[in-house]
């Protein structure tokens, strides 16, 4: 993927320019191309710069208070250059009740004085994943933890009446699982193959029940990251290789208020 | 007679000079329950460290103080950086503190005249009087202290690239109201080397920068000198991100370049050095602050004399402005700013400055309202007077932490000097972008600490609470730009504009040539030019720097 260029400018006169290094090697540190204009750029400079650099984000930092005037300015500049589409945000000592105003002028964020610099990189990425990563196209299946999968077929298939896709095992996990077909989705029927498993602790704990959903979705690996970034916790971070050789990785379930879910990508 | 003795009597004989012009505030000093504060506290056995590194205030190398008595004749002056808006609303901001109980004065001028623009310029559009006062021309620098005699206070002003013009514009106004140039006194900062480094209000390449703080030495020589010819600047370098021991570091070996530009020039180093000043940074590590500015008086005190060879002790004295530290202040929750300034000044105190300010509880949200800079200035006056910190010399001197923290940032701090000259002064290294790097990597070290808890800074990182958006802030009438050109242009209209042109033309030509242009200015001034005509003048001549 190609990372994301920021161009981190001083418009105006300000010549603090503490917070806006450390946000550069910031956004560097987060794998993005940071280009610093220095101090005293005007509006149409830094716009100019932003088109030449061919950035996809602009950070403005102003601490001598001229940001209401300076802040505009620079996004009428980028619309002048045709560069609309490039977001600006900004931060330095910036009073609460002007942000407002800023947004109304066509500022995307304000950071204030204190925001940690993993948030600022965080919103950045956030703005580019949106567009790449499509939300979940339904329901894979839904994981039912059993103590014993032949004894509870019978109320699947019989009773129920829906048909046995396969049953296989799935040794990175310890478990051995079923799938029966159910309209567009499944259930899958977990047992545990060892102790080890955590289907088993789940037994254990809370006895047989459903277990997890899980979500089918393209692109896992950056859906992860995505969610990385956003803070999201995550039981893996890398995706593994689940039933029918799909791409599996669970969520916690804090993250899901309760509920275990799961991405799955299945195989081409 | 043993060196104790002879060392303790010459400070002893000091004591009784220093008493007759400026006798102790109290007969007798003493605690809340009656026991006598001495002087003076030192070791029950005086050795040959306590007398080469310690020694006695007043005496060399000034560890413990530059003053025989300190604080037990005279505070600190307490003196408030102030500045906003027009010519006449600061001027009523600082007949305010004058009223107020402060001492004297401190002008923040607005970025436009610290950078040489006058308020109509393209390049001030939106800073006209935001982070101080706005002065074009000698009629807003009339305006400023109308009414403040200035024979009886004295004025700091946080002027650098423009130092020369905003001093001539100050002699000026002097004239005016009667007081002979030699009896001004106050400072003006007029440090560009920690501009390239850390504050950025730099016009001129380094050159012809250093030729004109030079000038200014001279100058006043002859015709000003009460006046604090520059002062050395630790304050921006510690904001930018600096730890303590960089901040003496830097400090200390800008100061040496400006010597080497003055004896370079001509300048005898006893006739200049005495009106060297220095501005250091109070932060919130109380003990490592108090042991900084020790460090910083015992270093320059060795340097000018071992180094450069001065003999008039006024020289070897390192005498310092302190401010809090404003990058410690938290917009979160911003009254515990009050606290963190109490510490901070209370270092400051500890450490032996000459005047302080101190930073008011709103500063990271917007320029102070008068209520939160008259709590600022209380915080200074019940460390004074409540505190019983001031009836004392030096009480944390002989701590044996205090003491260790001393000869450990001397040590840190000679080692960066050794490098800098090794890259061939300070002049070079901040070419090369030497300490802006060295700092740059302390500030993001920091940053990181703070982001992943490390260090821990409360309400920020720590303690928070949900707040409700701090609305009562200082606010630059947006009007107040267009009404400042209108003013300007006004001073254009009704002056002799043959007489601008000519004091101009002239000092074109004593900028090309090698002449003091410290006359030119003034007479540029007197004809009211304005700073950025003037400024103007000097871009076209000496060119300007464009940063690294």
């Amino acid at each position: 993927m190609k990372p994301i260029r920021v161009l981190i400018a001083k418009p105006g006169l300000d010549g603090h320019d503490r917070g806006a290094l450390i946000i550069a090697q910031a956004l560097r540190d987060h794998g993005m191309e940071v280009i610093y204009t220095g101090l005293r750029q005007s509006a149409v400079q830094i716009a100019r710069a932003a088109v030449q650099e061919d950035v996809d984000v602009v950070g403005l930092s102003s601490l001598s208070g001229a940001h209401k005037s300076l802040f505009p300015k620079v996004v009428k500049a980028l619309k002048d250059e045709q560069a609309e589409d490039i977001p600006v945000i900004g931060g330095g000592v910036i009073p609460a009740e002007d942000i407002p105003f800023l947004e109304e002028q066509g500022v995307k964020k304000i950071f204030t004085s204190g925001s940690p610099t993993d948030a600022i990189a965080v919103y950045i990425k956030q703005l580019f994943a949106g567009e790449a990563v499509q939300e979940p196209k339904r329901i894979a299946h839904i994981g039912i933890a059993v103590e014993d999968i032949e004894e509870a077929l019978p109320f699947y298939q019989h009773t129920l009446g829906l048909s046995l896709e396969s049953v296989e095992e799935v040794q990175s996990e310890q478990v051995r699982v079923a799938f029966l077909k159910i309209g567009e989705t499944r259930f899958e029927l977990l047992e545990p193959l060892s102790d080890e498993s955590s289907i088993k602790s789940f037994l254990t704990k809370k006895g047989p029940g459903v277990h997890h959903i899980a979500l089918e979705v393209d692109d896992i690996h950056r859906r992860l990251e995505q969610y990385k970034t956003q803070g999201v916790r995550l039981i893996h971070e890398e995706p593994k290789t689940g039933a029918h050789e799909s791409q599996i990785a669970f969520l916690h379930p804090k993250a899901g208020h309760g509920v275990l879910f799961e991405l799955c990508q299945p195989k081409e | 007679m043993s060196d104790d003795k002879k060392m303790k009597q010459s400070w002893e004989e000091d004591v009784e000079k220093t008493k007759k012009r400026f006798p102790e505030r109290k007969e007798t000093f003493k605690t809340s329950s009656e026991l006598t504060v001495d002087r003076l506290y030192t070791p029950a056995q005086e050795d040959s460290h306590y007398h080469e590194e310690i020694g006695y205030p007043g005496q060399y190398p000034y560890t413990r103080g530059i003053q025989p008595t300190m604080y037990r004749s005279r505070y600190w002056t307490m003196r408030q950086y102030a500045g906003f808006g027009s010519a006449e609303e600061t001027n009523k901001r600082f007949r305010y503190l004058l009223e107020q109980g402060q001492t004297g004065l401190s002008v923040a001028f607005d970025l436009p005249t610290q950078i040489g623009y006058d308020s109509d310029d393209p390049m001030a559009d939106g800073e006209v009087g935001k982070v101080g006062v706005a002065i074009d021309s000698l009629e807003d620098m009339e305006q400023l202290f109308d009414q403040i005699p200035l024979d009886q206070v004295s004025t700091s002003m946080t002027i650098n690239a423009p130092a020369s013009i905003l001093l001539a514009m100050y002699i000026a106004v002097g004239e005016k109201q009667g007081v002979a140039p030699e009896k001004l006194t106050g400072t003006i900062q007029n440090d560009i080397l920690k501009e390239y480094i850390a504050r950025g209000t730099y016009i001129y390449p380094p050159k012809p920068s250093m030729r004109l703080i030079t000038d200014i030495f001279e100058y006043c020589q002859t015709h000003l000198p009460k006046f604090n010819t520059i002062s050395i600047s630790g304050y921006h370098i510690r904001e930018a991100g600096s730890t303590a021991v960089q901040e003496v570091a830097f400090t200390l070996a800008n100061g040496m370049a400006y010597v080497d530009a003055a004896i370079e020039a001509g300048l005898e180093v006893d006739q200049f050095a005495p009106r060297l000043a220095f501005f250091f940074n109070a932060h919130n590590q109380f003990f490592e602050e108090a042991a900084k500015f020790r460090a910083a008086r015992r270093m320059w005190a060795k340097i000018m004399k071992e180094q450069y060879g001065a003999r008039n002790p006024k020289s070897w004295k390192l005498r310092f402005h302190t401010q809090t530290g404003g990058s410690t202040l938290t917009a979160q929750q911003p009254d515990n700013n009050i606290v963190r300034v109490t510490l901070q000044a209370l270092a400051a105190v500890m450490g032996g400055t000459q005047s302080l300010h101190t930073n008011s509880r709103d500063e990271a949200l917007a320029l102070p309202t008068e209520e939160s800079a008259r709590i600022a200035l209380r915080t200074q006056q019940i460390i004074a007077n409540e505190s019983g910190a001031a009836d004392t010399i030096d009480p944390l001197g002989g701590s044996y932490y205090v003491e260790s923290l001393t000869d450990q940032i001397e040590k840190e701090a000679n080692d960066y000097i050794e490098r800098i000259r090794k890259l061939g002064g300070a002049v070079q290294a901040v070419e090369e972008g030497f300490m802006q790097r060295e700092i740059h990597t302390a500030a993001y070290e920091a940053q990181k600490r703070m982001e992943a808890k490390e260090d821990i800074v409360v309400g920020l990182n720590e303690f928070q609470v949900d707040e409700e958006i701090q609305a009562d802030l200082l606010r630059v009438d947006e009007a107040l730009e267009k009404s400042q050109i209108q003013k300007t242009k006004q001073v254009r209209k009704t002056r002799d504009q043959t007489v601008v042109d000519g004091t101009l033309g002239a000092l074109r030509e004593a900028a090309r040539s090698r002449d003091n242009v410290m006359p030119y200015i003034l007479n540029a001034v007197k004809a009211y030019a304005t700073v950025g005509e003037i400024a103007g003048v000097m871009r076209e001549e000496f060119g300007e720097y464009t940063g690294m």
